[in-house]
């Protein structure tokens, strides 16, 4: 059996199992945040259009 | 059945959550700019949840797990190609910097700048073509899994799958990109949690030291009975019992084309708030597509040595079938619970992501071009709902009677490659070339495609190579572009609207 690339394919599962379980909640935090930031963004931009409208 | 009430109560859970939240993004819609590329909003973070959710759909965990059950760990080495290409591109900004520069729609519209409108429609074409003939086989897969995992009567695939795609669409349909964002989030977290725990159980059930030895011996055992060898090698990708040298190259050179090229993938370029955001969200997202192949491919060949040690695959399973049976198993009530809403995820983000991106293709490259005077915004809305329904009518019926011809990962590899190589060539001809014409891009289009189309027609009776016919379509694009700009008049670069003058 090849060690090296056992070796090579261990890192990268069990790096991967940690990335995931970390993206988890630091893509959970911040992506959240962002979600709120667009939807305020998106709201105020329509608001903007509506108040520009031609009554 | 092995689904328990606590599991029923976690999935419903979950598939209301998603309905809720894709039908209140629809009030933000006030435009198809909002509908197809979420107003431009998207920040890092955001569009790293939805990039990995829309490209790791229960269609992938299905054939990235089929390619861990034949050929051990070395089936991901795809997987550490594309995370390459991706990082390589996000670091870079190689096509996408200038593209998201150019302030498109779709990437078709980019060559009608840079060409002809003829190209931009011949380009949508292809893109639509190879888009949706690789969607095809999405549902049926994700059925299969889901079947095989919860122990539903195989008869209830059809209704299932019609039920579950009913609900994207309504929220796809009627939110777009805007939906499809905020969904693929709580898909992207649920995913998460599916994927690691899972990973994490079947590493204990199967035992770490069982596995290897096991995949190894039963390798070794087939090499040392001599003649043709039917067990790949499960860790060396470029044995000869495995992909080989020749598939993992022209694997780079397909990844490559994908990563800068699949309209899926771009549209979140596309609606990224600028093109260091898009760079950015590339270089972050690189290391989740490892895992794509790797942690499905794992189940696969945990699988594969489970049933080695039990008597064999039964009749009823195939390579494909192996690995959800398997999991069903092996998952304790509730923990299947989460896992089937994980994979309802990845089905419902995949789904609705291309179905959207299709949509939006066949609008603004297909049909407005063809148009003598421009829609009302609310008719263009209208007009982009009723193609996302057109294309789920279509994946119902396409998904149900098509029969695969190879296994699934080398009919994707094959449709995707319809227009990837052809597309591919134009991009770079058009972004990095200022000699490349209309006339060029139209052979390369045209070229390109053929490779694919023949194999798909005549694969399978004539055994032709998937790698041959993608290698093929790569050149023969760039040959009609070299050629067909070389023999005709050299464009006219001056116009204030061409890419080529603005890309970095």
């Amino acid at each position: 059996m090849n060690s090296l690339l056992l070796a090579f394919w261990a890192t990268l599962i069990f790096a991967s199992i940690g990335w995931y379980g970390f993206l988890v909640f630091y893509v959970g935090w911040t992506a959240g945040r962002e979600i709120r930031v667009m939807t305020r963004t998106l709201a105020a931009a329509a608001n903007a259009a509506d108040q520009a409208a031609p009554k | 059945m092995t689904l328990t009430a606590l599991d029923w109560i976690i999935v419903t859970l979950y598939l209301v959550g998603c309905l809720v939240a894709g039908l209140w993004m629809r009030k933000f819609v006030r435009g198809v700019q909002d509908f197809a590329v979420a107003g431009r909003e998207m920040d890092v973070n955001l569009g790293i949840a939805s990039l990995a959710a829309t490209e790791l759909g229960l269609v992938t965990i299905m054939y990235t797990a089929q390619l861990g059950y034949e050929k051990g760990f070395a089936g991901a080495a795809i997987g550490v190609i594309m995370a390459s290409a991706i990082w390589l591109v996000g670091r870079t900004g190689f096509v996408i910097g200038p593209l998201r520069t150019a302030g498109v729609m779709t990437i078709p519209e980019l060559f009608e700048q840079r060409f002809s409108p003829r190209v931009r429609w011949l380009a949508g074409l292809f893109v639509v073509l190879g888009g949706l003939l690789n969607m095809g086989i999405f549902l049926r897969l994700g059925g299969e899994f889901l079947v095989h995992a919860t122990g539903l009567p195989p008869g209830w695939l059809e209704w299932i799958m019609t039920a579950l795609l009913g609900l994207v669409l309504l929220y796809t349909a009627l939110g777009g990109m805007l939906s499809v964002l905020v969904t693929d989030y709580l898909q992207f977290l649920v995913m998460g949690v599916g994927i690691v725990a899972t990973s994490v159980l079947v590493l204990m059930h199967i035992g770490w030291d069982n596995l290897v030895d096991t995949l190894y011996q039963r390798w070794a055992a087939d090499a040392a009975a001599g003649g043709a060898q039917k067990i790949a090698h499960p860790f060396n990708p470029a044995h000869a019992t495995s992909f080989g040298w020749a598939y993992l190259l022209w694997q780079f050179f397909f990844q490559l084309a994908g990563t800068t090229t699949w309209q899926t993938q771009i549209s979140r370029v596309l609606a990224a708030k600028d093109a260091a955001t898009a760079r950015k969200m590339y270089r972050h997202t690189s290391f989740y597509f490892v895992g794509r192949f790797l942690l499905p491919g794992l189940w696969g060949a945990a699988a594969c040595v489970w049933f080695a040690q039990h008597g064999g695959l039964p009749a009823e399973l195939t390579t494909l079938t192996a690995m959800p049976h398997y999991l069903s198993l092996v998952l304790p009530a509730g923990i299947i619970g989460i896992v089937v809403a994980a994979m309802l995820a990845a089905e419902m983000s995949t789904d609705s992501g291309y179905m959207l991106t299709w949509a939006t293709v066949i609008y603004n490259d297909l049909v407005t071009p063809c148009l003598r005077r421009p829609l009302s915004p609310r008719g263009q809305l209208v007009l982009t709902r009723l193609l996302v329904l057109g294309i789920a009518i279509f994946l119902l019926f396409y998904g149900l009677w098509y029969e695969l011809p190879g296994n699934a990962w080398d009919y994707l590899a094959v449709t995707g490659n319809i227009y990837l190589a052809s597309v591919f060539t134009l991009l770079v001809a058009g972004l990095y070339w200022p000699r490349a014409n209309a006339t060029g891009a139209a052979a390369a289009l045209v070229l390109g495609a053929l490779g694919p189309i023949v194999f798909l027609l005549l694969g399978r009776k004539f055994a032709i190579p998937p790698e041959i016919a993608g290698a093929s379509s790569f050149a023969l694009a760039a040959l009609g572009m070299i050629a067909g700009s070389l023999l005709t008049p050299p464009p006219s670069l001056a116009t204030p609207a061409n890419p080529i003058a603005t890309a970095p």
